[in-house]
């Protein structure tokens, strides 16, 4: 129950955390302006057509570059491009840009599109001087720009947080009742160890699925399709109780709590650090689940979770019945 | 308080701390250490992909697309089949030069996504012609001005612009700018550059607005985001070292551990202080290597030390209500988790409004900016949280003997035991409220945060009802918790008094709200909502009522609840909710007086 609670804490921080990441990532999702460029200089038609074809500026021409900088100091225009032909026929774009407001990095963002769409036409313009041609750049959409790190960086982070949690509770469970000796007082009573130990497993990884469900629902609540759920929660499923497991197994042959939770940690920190060398590591397997797109290698990385699960679980019943004499 | 007392303990707790290091863990521990290193750089060196694989494209080899889309690992190239397309299984068909593009959010995204692809393909492929100003025929020369006579963000209250650095001994101001020909010459006064090279690149973003030339594609845009990461520095390690700490303090509570200590002629101050010591010199020492390897100074570590200090005492007073190593597990996950939230989302906000100077870590992502911060700011962001720890270590230090260390209770019973040991009277029970307003401070100003967000005119009404919540459970839980130890008599007419003393103790610590005008937050509607103790202007009559209206609200609303918990919990609850909307109302009132 408390576990819950802090999982939905951790929820409105973490969404909290997406629009306030991307509000800073991609500033110009936010504002609702255009931003304005004051343009003066040699070459400034086609820089124009340029801001027409964006939805985030536009282009207001001046006839001196005096002229554009008053404005700018003013505070008319967000930003002057002054543009010059280079003798090697380049166009140099003197750009000036406000310092120490928080408009700047949405300006700059702006800018850099606009600049970049400005070259392309340039580039289209020479490209009989060009060996290979340039690929036509794509009309821009409109598109959220944290379609991407919804799927790849925050639905891993939900649904792993609640896997690292659940094993580290599962280690203190058992250590601790070894170490306070009333593991003692339960074997008394004709349960097994093996039991105990299976029931403190099913206790740490049974609630994970549970939580990402949970997640899951709340995020198509916002408007975020998950597909494969399914496969989704298997993989966590299979994830929690390999995790669970290794560190149930850590803390019956270890019997001290601190040197067990302290391997579980830095072995799963471990652990985990490696995993993300493999071609389609455990995030990545997420987001392509989740996205739709999963492939061949996703669901041998489900498989392999599965695997990897089972082995575990072998390993602490083995691991116990050594105990267990 | 004895320092020689206190500083042996400390050795002890230093002493048992090393001989828990023997030579398993040490071994295990340089292991983990040398492989997650060689993890990590493997890591680093190779390429981690975590957006491989999101996009289905069918694309024929003989469209110029082609080499782009297989060049990025976020597409899956697949057959241009348009059947495919038409049943979804494809985010984007290229054919016969046209793309089409799946109507629906993914696709759009693919698109998106395909639109940098092709801008960085080209880049990289054109870097090889011999015609270079026909393949970059764009070159940028990016410089930043501040506009005279505008003022932007100006959050550091009186503390001038500060929006350029320089002047603070900050880094040496290396910066481009200044070498480039600054356009116009109307005033404007170029930025000296706030970068400097001595910081590390996060995400291969440089961090500070500094000048910049070359082609469109190479304009960065300025990111306080590389800053607030580095920030973040700051805060991660202290997560490990609370752990730590909290497992040495319930370590003292189980099996009787920590009784030879209370039966030693050392005060439970004095034994509490000495076993936090070690913990908070290591929390410093690692923030001192931290703004030594970052760049910053020591204004970053001097904004640190008041998050060390609240770390180290909830995660004590969480270990004294814990009774396991299981719950304190939890309740130090929340905590972690409950301050990461509170330092980390305002410092998102740095350069975008003042309301982000609740968090200390703005001060630290300021510092690291090369930007001035003023006294007042600093104390703003400070101040709540020093006092925080303070109370949090008397709550602790409170409960930190024999009958309630080695008793097993559930945590919120523990949690009025802590209050209840803190109240003797009626004047106990006004210190107690008023030792609690930095944490309704704290509360309130996270609740605005959070609520930035919203349009303005849900977030005002949510605001004031969401402040009168927090207001009326700091003037009454610990009257509760005082009734449920038997402190006072059950009559109404104590009840009434023991409430009276409750809203007059807020009504005079709120005094402390006072600062929160040294930054000039009640200058945004919200923090006018908030904050809106008295204002000058006006007619007197008007004055005086503000002035000692706020008084008769808390001495009513404490003195309701103070009669509601002195007849059990539901009753309580119900006064409670009661005391909740009246101060709603009254604040409705009051905000709409001003208006």
């Amino acid at each position: 129950m408390l576990a819950l609670l802090i999982q939905l804490f951790v929820a409105a921080f973490a969404s909290f955390l997406v629009v306030g990441l991307v509000s800073m990532y991609d500033p110009g999702s936010v504002g609702g302006n255009d931003v304005d460029v004051g343009v003066a200089g040699d070459e400034t038609e086609l820089l124009r057509t340029a801001a027409q074809d964006d939805d985030g500026v536009s282009a207001e021409p001046f006839d001196t570059r005096e002229a554009a900088m008053e404005a700018f100091e003013r505070g008319d225009v967000d930003t002057v491009v002054l543009t010059e032909r280079l003798d090697d026929g380049r166009i140099q774009a003197n750009v000036t840009a406000p310092d120490g407001s928080f408009r700047t990095t949405m300006v700059v963002v702006e800018l850099r599109d606009l600049l970049q769409e400005y070259e392309t036409t340039l580039r289209d313009q020479r490209s009989t001087h060009l060996e290979r041609t340039p690929v036509p750049l794509p009309d821009t959409v409109d598109s959220t720009p944290y379609f991407g790190f919804t799927y790849t960086v925050l639905l891993p982070l939900l649904l792993f947080l609640p896997v690292f949690i659940g094993g580290s509770v599962a280690v203190d469970s058992l250590a601790e009742e070894i170490e306070r000796g009333t593991l003692e007082l339960l074997r008394v009573s004709p349960t097994s160890l093996s039991a105990i130990v299976d029931g403190k497993l099913l206790a740490a990884a049974l609630p994970v699925p549970a939580q990402a469900a949970l997640w899951i629902a709340l995020l198509r609540f916002n408007g975020t399709e998950v597909a494969n759920v399914p496969e989704l929660l298997a993989f966590v499923t299979a994830l929690a109780t390999a995790v669970a497991a290794v560190g149930l197994g850590v803390a019956v042959v270890l019997r001290d709590r601190r040197l067990a939770q302290f391997l579980y940690s830095s072995g799963l920190l471990v652990l985990f650090g490696a995993t993300l060398l493999l071609p389609e590591n455990p995030p990545n397997v997420v987001a392509r689940f989740a996205v739709g797109t999963p492939g061949p290698g996703t669901y041998a990385s489900l498989a392999g979770a599965v695997v990897l699960a089972a082995v575990a679980v072998a390993g602490l019943r083995a691991a116990t019945r050594r105990v267990d004499v | 308080m004895n320092p020689s007392t206190v500083l042996r303990i400390a050795r002890w707790e230093v002493l048992k701390g090393a001989g828990a290091l023997d030579r398993r863990r040490i071994v295990a521990g340089v292991l983990a250490l040398v492989v997650a290193g060689a993890i990590g750089g493997a890591v680093a060196g190779g390429d981690v992909t975590h957006d491989a694989g999101l996009y289905r494209v069918g694309v024929s080899p003989d469209t110029p697309f082609h080499g782009p889309v297989s060049d990025d690992p976020t597409f899956v190239v697949e057959e241009p089949d348009r059947a495919a397309f038409e049943s979804g299984d494809l985010d984007l068909l290229i054919s016969g030069g046209t793309i089409h593009v799946r109507n629906d959010r993914k696709g759009r995204a693919a698109l998106a996504e395909l639109r940098t692809t092709v801008l960085r393909y080209n880049d990289r492929t054109l870097a090889g012609e011999p015609n270079q100003s026909a393949a970059f025929p764009v070159e940028v020369n990016l410089v930043y001005e501040t506009r005279d006579g505008e003022t932007t963000a100006d959050v550091g209250g009186g503390g001038g612009d500060s929006s350029s650095g320089g002047d603070d001994g900050g880094p040496a101001d290396g910066g481009q700018s200044g070498d480039t020909t600054a356009p116009g010459g109307t005033g404007g006064d170029s930025s000296g550059g706030t970068g400097d090279s001595s910081l590390p690149n996060v995400g291969g973003q440089p961090l500070f607005s500094s000048g910049q030339s070359g082609s469109p594609g190479d304009i960065q845009p300025p990111f306080p985001f590389g800053a607030l990461v580095l920030a973040f520095l700051f805060v991660v390690p202290m997560n490990f070292v609370v752990q730590a700490y909290g497992a040495s303090v319930l370590r003292e509570r189980i099996d009787r551990r920590g009784e030879l200590l209370l039966v030693s002629p050392a005060s439970p101050g004095e034994i509490v202080a000495g076993k936090t010591l070690p913990y908070f010199a290591v929390m410093i020492a690692i923030a001192v290597a931290t703004a030594v390897w970052v760049g910053g100074g020591p204004l970053s570590i001097a904004a640190v030390v008041p998050i060390a200090l609240v770390f180290l005492a909830s995660t004590f007073v969480a270990a004294m209500f814990a009774r396991s190593y299981k719950e304190l597990t939890f309740l130090t996950v929340t905590i972690s988790v409950g301050l990461t939230a509170f330092l980390f989302v305002p410092a998102v906000f740095t350069e975008v409004t003042p309301i982000a100077l609740i968090s200390p870590l703005s001060v630290v992502v300021r510092d690291l900016l090369g930007e001035a911060v003023a006294p007042g700011a600093y104390l703003f962001a400070t101040l709540p949280l020093y006092l925080s720890a303070v109370v949090l270590f008397l709550l602790g230090v409170g409960v930190y003997r024999e009958e309630d260390m080695f008793t097993q209770r559930p945590v919120h019973l523990k949690a009025l035991d802590a209050f209840a040991s803190r109240i003797r009277s009626a004047k106990g029970v006004a210190a107690v409220t008023a030792a609690l307003i930095p944490f309704v401070f704290v509360g309130e100003l996270l609740l605005i945060a959070l609520l930035y967000a919203l349009p303005l005119e849900v977030t005002i009404p949510l605001l004031l009802v969401a402040i009168a919540a927090v207001e009326e459970l700091a003037k009454s839980v610990h009257v509760y918790a005082g009734y449920v130890h038997e402190r006072f008599q059950r009559s109404a007419g104590a009840a009434v008094a023991v409430g009276a003393a409750s809203g007059l103790g807020f009504f005079l610590g709120e005094k402390l709200t006072a600062i929160a005008r040294l930054v000039q937050l009640p200058e945004l509607p919200l923090g006018e909502a908030a904050f809106t103790t008295v204002s000058g202007p006006g007619d007197a009559g008007l004055a005086v009522l503000l002035l000692f209206a706020p008084l008769a609200l808390h001495v009513v609303t404490a003195g309701t609840t103070a009669v509601g918990a002195s007849r059990g919990a539901r009753r309580y609850l119900a006064t409670y909710l009661a005391a909740v909307a009246l101060h709603a109302t009254y604040n409705l009132v009051v905000v709409s007086l001003v208006a």
